[in-house]
């Protein structure tokens, strides 16, 4: 008995080992280095050519990995929170027109969460390309330089629709999954150290064909924007004043020109993706065909601030009538679904340059030279010299305001921060917004943070109000 | 009860190919052995020395020196003295005269085998005084013993019983048995053998020599069953883990087309899903709980419900894994996949085309669900969630024979819900304009909100059912299957085919066909050392539907003008309103072609290397193939909009190699056997698919064709996922003299989708089980009990839910963007972590086992506890950090515990009628035990420790307030009522608390079956008990009661319209610039959504006819039957408006009720 538990013990440990030896071998369960469709982050920024390759995942027409705005929603959710749009349609973007917004609003999630990803896009470049010897120190001082814009523009439109983000300049998860938002200050120092070190790497040259990537002035412009919002009045007058003396743009004198490719205009625009599929301005704003609904009609007060004359009215707005009713849009992009687009999404133009320009100035009692850059703008919309009492700041400022209402109008939520902005009594979103409708309060002036986002990190401490 | 040399039961396991049969198969063998009678080996020389050791000893002993096998049964040996003996190397023959010289026993010997039996017929103990008492004139019994294949029976226990006196003898290798002068009288003749049915009758002796041939029919007792476990098979009768095994008999008589759906309610711990009643769709399945945690990250910002995955078992088909598991094998949209309900689970995955559909039911043998870890331990990383082994059918020995089934089902929706009808629905919808003081008008851009097409423009008593036009279409299936078996006991063939059309309730020409072909051969060698099976199985499934835009067309407004011409062309504007996003009848003309192609070919070879010693392999391939293609033409689309032709082609492939070298190892030791199983397993499994998106077309006539679209806009990408795994594994078992067994499996498991230094890891589990019916004080002290088993086990499993290369940090082409300046984009899309591993799952099973009346009342109790712990998830990821999720561990540990019982009882059995009946009923309660410092993690509001997974945070609703009309919640301090809740959890200064959970409280189903004469009747009924979403959800989640959407019936009258109305339901809203807008979606986050789900749906009624043998034998027809089977035939049930299979969505297409007429026919 004992010799045949012995067998079958000398057996089975045999056995045993065969099939251990067999399941750790791990020549068996070797795949191939990289899958197929994907290469590895190493691989990635091994050279120029692929790097390259990022870059342009960067700056493609599309949300979730691409150009975070690429979706058209920043433009009318601020436009129906501003008064510059209405909504004809039941669903969640009504709730930023009559300020009902919610955390589960399903619209929000667009301003929060496109941008955070593109920016995880531009921190992993800009660690890729530090102290990377297969790359040209030119070619990284380039690429940082444009990474560098692109993270600040981000953090810049983030601060203003939701006041205290978190600050990520990392793709490490675990230093960033758990984290409270960061002041607004803190944030806005990160866009300037930024942009300042943009400035220091980039040129005047434009690193690619068209103004598709961001060179010396597209940073400037930024900057200039930056100190205005800041209240850095010299600052932001100085870098505006440098984009328009030595950029070597000049506006365009066709109106229905600015907004095409290859636009004068531009310091920076991005193309669009591709036939059929236009800027998303354009796809949003435009009726699908001639007779379907206007999803977002111009509000009654912008349509009335357009002076008589105006030719922006003439070509940056379009009708559409039913019986009796006229329903005023967007018509900035003309094209909806076109075979090859000619319209790129314009990201900073000179006319908003000039315009910067002449409220740094209005600022710091430059007020002729205020007046000036108003007219500038005028005269290209056919209307005559402002009226307005250049003796007085606040008149200037209020024709400053007002000129920026006609000329960005749907562009950036231009619109909607410069109401939050209070330059002055007359155009603060308390005044605008009270008479335009019922239901602004302090608190709207900030969206909400998506409620998911909120369960995910419970450090984040939602906005007033929501 | 039985006794009988432990030998003769136990087959060698690993064959996993062999099936039921085994049983008949082994004693085939046997007899074959016997019968081929060598004298030459009769001389071997053995070596003894022994004292007062008992015979089995020295049968071990000699077996153990000559490689003889005795055949012996266990009431013979124990009549046998002890044996004292020494000799040295003397031939077989002297030794076994020495051993037998003072035993009351003889012995025959044939080939290998020495069979023993009892010398004469032992006269009864006190025979010898009584036997003058008996009358004079004694006779001879004999007889022989063949099974139902005519194979002799040998080893069989024969007695015949006379007033307390038995007379007993066991059959010998031809199947004979002779019982010596036996006095005259009336004797109980009693044949038995393990795994058949015992023959008893009465037998008058009465001086004259009688002969009798009888047979043997196999065990219809379910505690004797073979059944299929991994890598063997095994009676129930010695199984310590938690099985459970579905046949034939129960499938065919469902008239459903996917295999899984037979499985419905049939299986206590096993919860089967349809997602919803359209032919094709897929079937979720789970065992005992949901095990992992995972939350697939919603960054559309719903909340409340984060999508839970659902852990599915693992899917093995005739022992090849099958490569699609139960994924779906579509990519693009369909009719299926625009049904939003994903079977009330959340889980993250669209509801899309059941691999399965390719499965023919009439093709599966059996469906075994294994469910506890000394069950699936042995499946390592992949049987966490417990597996499912599909077997199917094999060739029969015997004359050839084909069958032939057709029949015809007609279906209906089960239970459609009743919609507003015009007046109603108008007059709900001017309320809900007025209650916001808003009169209706006709300007489309008018944005206040008092555009009213349906009050102003449209017909204001115009009425459609909308909901009969989209799916009150009653639909018809067609199914064909004819088999063709046959061969001889070494070489055995089937070849069966069959064909099945079902078509969609949608307006259209819509069908799902499947074309199967299935073929098994057998072949042994006559030595019985060597045997091949080659099993393949090839299904071809066509579903043919379109794009659609959903069930959510049904809530349409009824007074809606013609979408449809009268001519059947599309109508887009009616007086000026757009129709566009109404004309649901433009997405039906979008066709959507799928062709599905599964081939599954398994291969099996043994060789018996020596007594008790087998080598085998399983060697298997799957490949499924999807091919689809959707269009999207000129003529479904408004012409006055944008007109883009669009032709999507799809192709999808799961591919599995699979091969499982297995060495088994049998062996006597002491009283009991010894069984070992070592075996390894290595596996790749690759799929991919790849997707051509075109447009541009200039006609709808080459939509067909890739070809013919404009080259710049066509976009095309694929996905690659490949997976290695190797493995080996063990399995070791002892059955110590029928009473006491032991069972040992383990495995050391290496996976491709882990990192380098995590790859491998160790899974085993531990077994036991004592029969204590074997104990003869237990027998003596409860005589009525004829079966009695408790068991247990404990062990772990694993899974590595992950694909592959996710432990690095890759960069991918952002798939449909085209070039930026000439350079294609690519983009980071995971994060980086090297360190995950495999997810941990330890189980605890105890069960009983009783069985009465002689086995035919079987009832078993279960009870497990299972934790899976290190759960492997996507875990989200604040969206700050960059991207959605990271792949991880989570050290949480989830445990599902529960209790099932299972009662199988044969209530009347006679000679016409008999009644049987099955019950199982199941508790599970699943519960989150840990999970460090969940209250800052990710999941804060998503999971609360010691409640269940499926927790719910939500709104705890109140009423409606009487004065303003409105619902109203309690915030978080659960005091204070309130209309405006705070989104988030109470921790975020939100009012948000666990507010229900969906778990099953309790499910189950029970069957009787009745036959009377050629009659047979079945009726099944499941029932289930769930705290689920109610038809509200709906209403408040997706259209708002007010807005312009019909609605159920069951909310007319029921809102508030005045101060002081006490309603059920809150002021109607018109629009979302409604002041009443927030609280109505707030009560979309509440408890109020939920409500008791209860149901018990009587599932399946089966009635058969077999048409007399007299009628038939004219004809030259061996057989032939008739029947109707009725699916989903009534319902009980306290849920209001919709199906309470797929709660939470009335709009969708409900479950089907079948009425199917078929005939069979065997030639």
């Amino acid at each position: 008995m004992k010799n045949m538990f012995f067998d079958i013990n000398k057996i089975t440990i045999g056995l045993l080992l065969m099939a251990t030896s067999f399941a750790s071998c791990k020549k068996l369960i070797v795949i191939p280095e990289n899958p197929p469709a994907e290469i590895t982050r190493q691989q990635e920024f091994s050279d120029s050519a692929s790097t390259i390759s990022a870059i342009a995942g960067v700056y493609s027409y599309n949300t979730g990995n691409g150009f975070a705005y690429s979706d058209g929603t920043l433009t009318y959710s601020t436009g129906l929170s501003s008064d510059e749009l209405t909504y004809t349609q039941t669903d969640d973007k009504q709730q930023f027109y009559n300020y009902a917004l919610t955390p589960l609003n399903m619209e929000i999630p667009n301003l929060w969460s496109y941008p955070y990803q593109s920016i995880y896009q531009v921190n992993d470049i800009l660690s890729g390309v530090t102290n990377n010897s297969g790359l040209s120190a030119s070619f990284t001082k380039q690429i940082t330089g444009e990474m560098e814009v692109v993270r600040a523009l981000y953090y810049f439109n983030l601060v203003n629709l939701f006041g205290e983000v978190p600050l990520v300049t990392t793709t490490n998860y675990t230093a960033t999954e758990h984290i409270p938002k960061t002041p607004i200050a803190t944030v806005y120092h990160q866009i300037m150290v930024d942009l300042a070190d943009a400035r220091t790497k980039l040129t005047a040259n434009y690193p690619s064909s068209g103004r598709a990537r961001p060179n010396l002035y597209t940073a400037l412009t930024l900057l200039a924007k930056v100190n205005l919002y800041q209240g850095n009045w010299t600052n932001a007058y100085h870098e505006a004043d440098s984009v328009i003396t030595q950029g070597g743009y000049s506006l365009e004198p066709t109106l229905n020109n600015v907004f095409l490719d290859g636009s004068q205009e531009a310091i920076w625009q991005i193309p669009a993706a591709t036939s059929y599929s236009a800027v998303a301005d354009g796809q949003n704003f435009l009726p699908d065909y001639s007779g379907a609904p206007i999803l977002f009609p111009l509000s009654t007060s912008l349509v009335s601030a357009f002076e008589t004359g105006d030719q922006r009215f003439q070509n940056w707005v379009a009708s559409s009538v039913t019986g009796a009713n006229t329903a005023y849009y967007p018509y900035k992009y003309k094209d909806r679904q076109p075979s090859t687009p000619a319209e790129d999404q314009m990201i900073f133009r000179l006319a908003e340059v000039y315009l910067i320009r002449a409220e740094a100035a209005a600022h710091i009692n430059n007020l002729p030279q205020a007046i000036a850059d108003i007219n500038t703008i005028r005269t290209r919309a056919g209307l005559p010299n402002s009226t307005a009492d250049v003796t007085s700041q606040t008149a200037v400022l209020n024709a400053v305001m007002h000129e920026r209402q006609t000329e960005l109008f749907c562009e950036w939520g231009n619109r909607w921060f410069d109401l939050k902005r209070n330059v002055t009594a007359a155009t603060s979103a308390a005044t605008v917004l009270g008479a335009e409708k019922t239901g602004f309060t302090a608190n709207a002036e900030l969206y909400p943070i998506p409620q998911a986002q909120i369960q995910l990190d419970n450090l984040l401490i939602q906005n007033q109000g929501y | 009860m039985y006794k009988f040399y432990p030998k003769i039961f136990v087959q060698p396991p690993g064959c996993a190919s062999k099936l039921l049969l085994v049983m008949k198969l082994t004693t085939l063998l046997i007899t074959l052995t016997i019968l081929q009678v060598s004298a030459a080996t009769y001389a071997q020389k053995i070596t003894l020395s022994e004292k007062n050791a008992s015979l089995l000893t020295v049968f071990d002993d000699i077996k153990s020196q000559t490689g003889y096998d005795f055949m012996v049964s266990m009431g013979v040996l124990r009549s046998a003295n002890t044996v004292t003996i020494n000799v040295k190397n003397v031939a077989l023959k002297e030794v076994l005269k020495q051993i037998f010289q003072n035993q009351p026993l003889t012995y025959e010997v044939a080939d290998k085998s020495i069979l023993v039996k009892q010398k004469e017929p032992p006269l009864p103990t006190n025979a010898k005084d009584k036997s003058a008492g008996l009358p004079a004139q004694p006779a001879d019994v004999h007889g022989r013993v063949i099974d139902s294949l005519g194979q002799p029976v040998a080893g069989a226990n024969v007695t015949l019983t006379i007033k307390g006196y038995v007379y007993g003898t066991v059959t010998d290798s031809k199947g004979e048995f002779n019982l010596n002068k036996l006095p005259q009288g009336s004797y109980t003749l009693l044949v038995t053998y393990l795994g058949y049915n015992k023959i008893e009758k009465t037998v008058e002796v009465n001086g004259k020599d009688l002969r009798f041939n009888l047979v043997l029919h196999n065990s219809s007792s379910i505690l004797d069953q073979i059944q299929i476990i991994a890598y063997g098979t095994q009676s129930k009768r010695f199984s310590v883990g938690s099985y459970a095994t579905v046949n034939a008999d129960d499938i065919e008589k469902q008239p459903v087309n996917n295999p899984l759906l037979a499985l419905q309610g049939q299986v206590a711990g096993l919860n089967i899903t349809s997602t919803s009643g359209i032919p094709g769709s897929q079937v979720l399945v789970q065992v005992r709980g949901q095990n992992s945690l995972n939350v697939f990250p919603n960054l559309n910002n719903t909340i409340g419900n984060p999508t839970k995955p659902y852990d599915q078992p693992l899917f093995i088909v005739d022992g090849v894994p099958f490569a699609a598991q139960n994924n779906n094998i579509n990519q693009l949209a369909s009719i299926v996949t625009a049904q939003t309900y994903t079977g009330g689970v959340n889980n993250g995955a669209q509801v899309g085309i059941s691999p399965f559909s390719s499965i023919n039911p009439a093709d599966i043998e059996s469906i075994s669900i294994l469910k506890d870890a000394d069950a699936t331990s042995i499946y390592g990383t992949q049987g966490a969630n417990g597996v499912i082994l599909i077997t199917t059918k094999k060739g029969k020995a015997g004359a050839t024979t084909f069958d032939l089934n057709v029949n015809t089902g007609f279906n209906s929706a089960a239970d459609p819900v009743q919609m507003l009808n015009t007046q109603q629905y108008v007059q709900l919808r001017k309320e809900a304009l007025a209650a916001d003081g808003l009169t209706p008008n006709n300007n489309p851009n008018d944005y206040t909100g008092a555009y009213a097409p349906d009050l102003t423009v449209f017909d204001q008593s115009k009425y459609t059912d909308w909901e009969k036009v989209i799916y009150g279409k009653n639909t018809n299936n067609t199914d064909i299957h004819g088999s063709l078996s046959g061969g001889t006991a070494t070489n055995t063939f089937l070849i069966s085919t069959g064909y099945d059309r079902s078509t969609y309730d949608y307006p259209g020409d819509f069908a799902d066909q499947r074309y199967t072909l299935h073929s098994n051969m057998h072949h042994g060698s006559t030595d019985n050392r060597f045997s091949v099976d080659l099993t393949t199985d090839f299904g071809y499934d066509q579903n043919n539907s379109s794009g659609f835009d959903g069930a959510q067309d049904v809530v349409l407004p009824p007074n809606l003008p013609n979408l449809l011409g009268p001519s059947g062309n599309l109508i887009w504007n009616y007086n000026g309103v757009d129709l566009t996003s109404d004309q649901f009848y433009a997405g039906l003309q979008e066709p959507s072609y799928l062709e599905n192609y599964n081939f599954n070919t398994a291969f099996h070879i043994s060789y018996k290397l020596l007594d008790g010693l087998t080598i085998s392999a399983n060697m298997g391939y799957n490949r499924n193939t999807t091919d689809e293609n959707t269009q999207m033409p000129a003529s479904a689309q408004n012409p006055a909009g944008f007109v883009l032709r669009q032709s999507n082609f799809g192709v999808t492939t799961f591919q599995t190699v699979n091969i499982e070298p297995q060495i088994n190892y049998t062996k006597k030791i002491g009283k009991g056997v010894f069984t070992g199983l070592v075996g390894a397993t290595y596996k790749k499994n690759v799929s991919t698919s790849t997707q051509v998106d075109a447009s541009g077309y200039s006609s709808d006539f080459l939509l067909n064709s890739v070809n013919d679209a404009p080259q710049a806009s066509v976009y095309n990408q694929d996905t690659y996922n490949i997976y290695r795994y190797s493995a080996g594994f063990a399995r070791l078992n002892y059955i110590y003299d029928n009473e006491f067994i032991l069972n040992l499996t383990g495995r050391r498991d290496g996976s491709s989708n882990f990192g380098p230094t995590h790859q491998f890891g160790d899974f085993g589990s531990v077994g036991a089980g004592w029969i204590f019916t074997e104990e003869k004080a237990v027998a003596k002290a409860l005589p009525f009990m004829s079966f009695g088993k408790l068991t247990g086990s404990y062990g772990t499993s694993g899974t590595d839910g992950a694909y592959a290369y996710q432990y690095l940090s890759l960069y991918k082409t952002i798939q449909y963007i085209p070039s930026f300046q000439g350079i294609s984009p690519s983009s980071p899309f995971n994060f980086y972590n090297p360190d995950y591993s495999w997810a941990v799952k330890k189980s605890l099973n105890v069960a009983l086992d009783l069985g009465f009346f002689n086995n035919r009342l079987l009832l078993n109790a279960t009870y497990y506890q299972d934790r899976e712990g290190n759960q492997l998830i996507q875990s989200p990821v604040p969206i700050q950090s960059g991207l959605p999720v990271v792949l991880e561990n989570l050290d949480a540990t989830v445990q599902n515990k529960g209790f099932e019982f299972t009662i199988n009882s044969t209530n009347v059995k006679t000679k016409d009628f008999s009644w049987r009946t099955n019950f199982n009923l199941t508790f599970n309660r699943n519960k989150l035990i840990a999970f460090p410092n969940l209250a800052n993690s990710t999941y804060a509001d998503t999971y609360v420790i010691g409640q269940p997974t499926t927790t719910i945070y939500g709104f705890k609703y109140k009423d409606v307030n009487p004065t303003t009309g409105l619902f109203e919640f309690y915030k978080a301090d659960g005091k204070t009522v309130t209309s405006t809740p705070v989104y988030g959890e109470a921790a975020t200064g939100g009012d948000e608390v666990p507010i229900a959970n969906q778990e099953i409280k309790y499910q189950g189903g029970f069957g009787n079956n009745f036959t009377y004469k050629q009659f047979s009747l079945y009726i099944f009924c499941q029932f289930s008990n769930q705290n689920a979403q109610n038809y509200l959800a709906q209403v408040y989640t997706s259209n708002q009661l007010g807005f312009e959407y019909n609605q159920p019936e069951a909310v007319f009258g029921n809102y508030w319209q005045k101060p002081g109305d006490v309603a059920q339901l809150q002021r109607l809203a018109s629009g979302y610039s409604s002041t009443a807008i927030n609280s109505a979606l707030a009560f979309g986050q509440s408890s109020g959504i939920y409500s008791n789900d209860t149901y018990l749906r009587v599932k399946t009624v089966s009635f058969s006819y077999q048409l007399p043998n007299t009628l038939l034998n004219k004809v030259n027809i061996k057989g032939a039957s008739v029947f109707v089977n009725a699916q989903n035939l009534l319902t009980f049930t306290n849920y209001k408006a919709g199906d309470p299979e797929t709660p939470g969505l009335f709009s969708g297409l409900p479950v089907q009720r079948i009425l199917a007429f078929g005939l069979n026919l065997k030639f």
